[in-house]
């Protein structure tokens, strides 16, 4: 375990060393938190609520969600850096679990994202435009575990696109073509409440309502007893197809390696 | 026989390489039918090493040097054959398999580029999990031997190449790895950096009995520090076997270089053939295992008068040259 803690400490220090970085993260999300406002105070105009959900439900649910997806940055190009210029080669000299060491990496960035970025924006959004309050602390409680779990489903389909690395030259527009799906399908640009049947019909089977919106829909108690359980275990069903499709590529990856050059 | 530490047996290694044609028709045709090249890097390696040697590995650029190491680290598969290092097979088994090997590349460092040395180290340290004793006793010692006190705490982008790669070779060795694969570690130094590392390598070996793989285009690195040579060729094994052996069997060709007091005509010497050069010199070149030099010495020094002689043997670059060029033929 200490190697892995001593990768996360080392990506903490190095996010902590660009000041000017987090100061403009954590504008940049508040910033977002007010456009997202501005559009539904427009929308709502009088109206108390839309389709049974009121305007609080709606700006809690952009906050919490855009503060969690800029919190959960995942650098989807760091393998195929490695790859492309060989230094994957020193990675692999190393006894570590290469997998585990990425792993490490951005929990390490995620703990950094959740401290100087999350909770300050978490506080202009409180102040500024207002957040609704957990229906109970266990709700809570259970919001925290849920969006680990979210974060991991997440993590999992960032490593499938990464090991797309080793058949492709360049995984960008793989990952472009990711982050659209997961913008999109996740409900952190438009809540899942308000998607057409037909779409909702067809994201029941992804697993991109599981990132942002189960751990929400906790959050508002918009979900309860037996429901917030069978949530919980569509989650862990996604990591485990998840990690199950990127450890296959993962295996296969290894023997396609081709360290250029030296 | 002895088990030996490092066995290889029957490895081969073939890249696919897509084949690119000119011509924007003939790409565009490309895009729905890539076509391949198959190159085979390495074919149908076998050799053993025992613990305590000290193997020089070397062939001709794009010989397959580099990949049968890469091999032997466990970074790459082999396509066949089977690799067995100190109970490992390297590939299979990386993550047990790599805390015992210490590699080196020439080319790529393992440090962060930003930096100080010592942080990486530092890292080293715990994703090795060396122990606090002997982390202190390696660093210290090896710092030393390699005067690295004076850069150590400078971030690596402002090394010169020789301190990086002295630095490289130490975090290399800061888990005290049984096997060390040099991938190249003397590219690009000057002299004395040269004459440094080969130094450091050979004290490694003589005092810590590491087994090590080395790889290089400097025929002297091998000669001041390897007893044995490999030379693969085109992904074959060429030659297998003792340096000395090499400069005996392959090194035969002798030239003897003679001033005259006057110009002379020399008659035809059965399996000698004579040059005439600038002035009164000639040379005579001939094979030392046809020829008697003592004899064909005194024949010359009583026909006629001698104001000097020389005589050469090739250097060991040469005759690597000719094996690589294919005019000497290894059986």
């Amino acid at each position: 375990m200490k190697p892995y803690i001593e990768f996360a400490r080392k990506t903490f220090i190095n996010k902590m060393v660009y000041k000017f970085d987090y100061v403009v993260g954590i504008f940049n999300t508040c910033l977002q938190i007010f456009i997202f406002w501005c559009i539904y105070k427009a929308l709502y105009g009088t109206s108390s609520k839309i389709d049974g959900i009121s305007f609080s439900m709606v700006t809690t649910n952009f906050i919490l969600c855009l503060g969690l997806s800029s919190t959960f940055q995942i650098n989807d190009l760091f393998v195929q850096e490695k790859v492309n210029d060989g230094s994957i080669a020193n990675e692999f000299l190393r006894p570590v679990n290469f997998k585990g060491r990425i792993l490490a990496e951005n929990i390490g960035s995620i703990i950094f994202g959740l401290i100087f970025n999350f909770i300050p924006a978490l506080f202009v959004a409180i102040i500024f435009v207002g957040i609704q309050s957990p229906v109970s602390s266990l709700a809570l409680l259970l919001f925290s575990a849920s969006a680990i779990l979210g974060f991991f489903i997440l993590w999992q389909i960032s490593f499938i696109v990464q090991m797309t690395s080793f058949w492709v030259i360049n995984v960008w527009s793989i990952s472009t073509i990711k982050n659209v799906f997961v913008n999109v399908l996740s409900g952190s640009m438009l809540p899942l409440w308000f998607m057409p049947r037909a779409v909702m019909g067809f994201i029941k089977f992804t697993p991109f309502a599981s990132i942002y919106f189960i751990p929400i829909r906790i959050y508002l108690g918009d979900m309860q007893g037996n429901d917030i359980l069978i949530n919980f275990l569509r989650q862990m069903l996604w990591i485990a197809i998840l990690y199950i499709i990127g450890e296959v590529m993962w295996r296969r990856g290894q023997k396609k390696l081709i360290v250029q050059g030296g | 026989m002895s088990k030996s530490l490092i066995e290889l047996n029957g490895i081969s290694k073939t890249f696919k390489i897509s084949k690119r044609s000119k011509g924007i028709p003939s790409m565009a045709l490309n895009l729905f039918h890539p076509k391949y090249e198959y190159k085979k890097a390495v074919k149908d390696i076998s050799f053993r090493i025992n613990e305590g040697e000290m193997v020089g590995f070397i062939g001709p650029n794009g010989a397959g040097k580099s990949t049968t190491i890469k091999m032997l680290s466990g970074i790459l598969y082999p396509d066949s054959g089977h690799i067995n290092i100190n109970g490992f097979v390297p590939y299979k088994q990386r993550k047990e398999y790599v805390s015992n090997i210490g590699v080196v590349f020439g080319q790529k460092s393992q440090l962060s580029w930003d930096l100080p040395v010592i942080d990486s180290f530092e890292l080293i340290k715990h994703i090795y999990r060396i122990s606090d004793k002997k982390y202190e006793e390696n660093l210290e010692k090896f710092t030393e031997l390699l005067n690295m006190s004076d850069f150590i705490n400078q971030p690596v982008r402002q090394l010169s190449l020789g301190q990086r790669m002295r630095a490289d070779i130490v975090a290399a060795l800061l888990h005290s790895p049984k096997i060390v694969f040099f991938d190249e570690p003397t590219i690009g130094l000057d002299v004395v950096g040269k004459e440094k590392i080969r130094d450091f390598i050979r004290y490694l070996n003589e005092t810590q009995g590491i087994t090590m793989i080395f790889t290089t285009h400097d025929m002297q690195d091998i000669e001041k520090t390897c007893n044995r040579l490999i030379i693969i060729d085109k992904g074959d094994k060429l030659y297998d076997g003792n340096l000395i052996d090499i400069r005996e069997k392959y090194g035969t060709s002798r030239q003897l270089d003679i001033q005259f007091e006057s110009n002379i005509n020399i008659s035809p010497i059965e399996h000698v053939k004579v040059e005439q050069l600038d002035g009164l010199k000639k040379r005579f070149i001939f094979e030392n295992t046809k020829v008697h030099i003592h004899e064909l010495m005194s024949d010359l020094l009583t026909k006629y008068k001698v104001k000097d002689l020389s005589i050469t043997e090739p250097d060991i670059e040469t005759i690597i040259r000719q094996i690589y060029e294919g005019s000497i033929d290894i059986v």
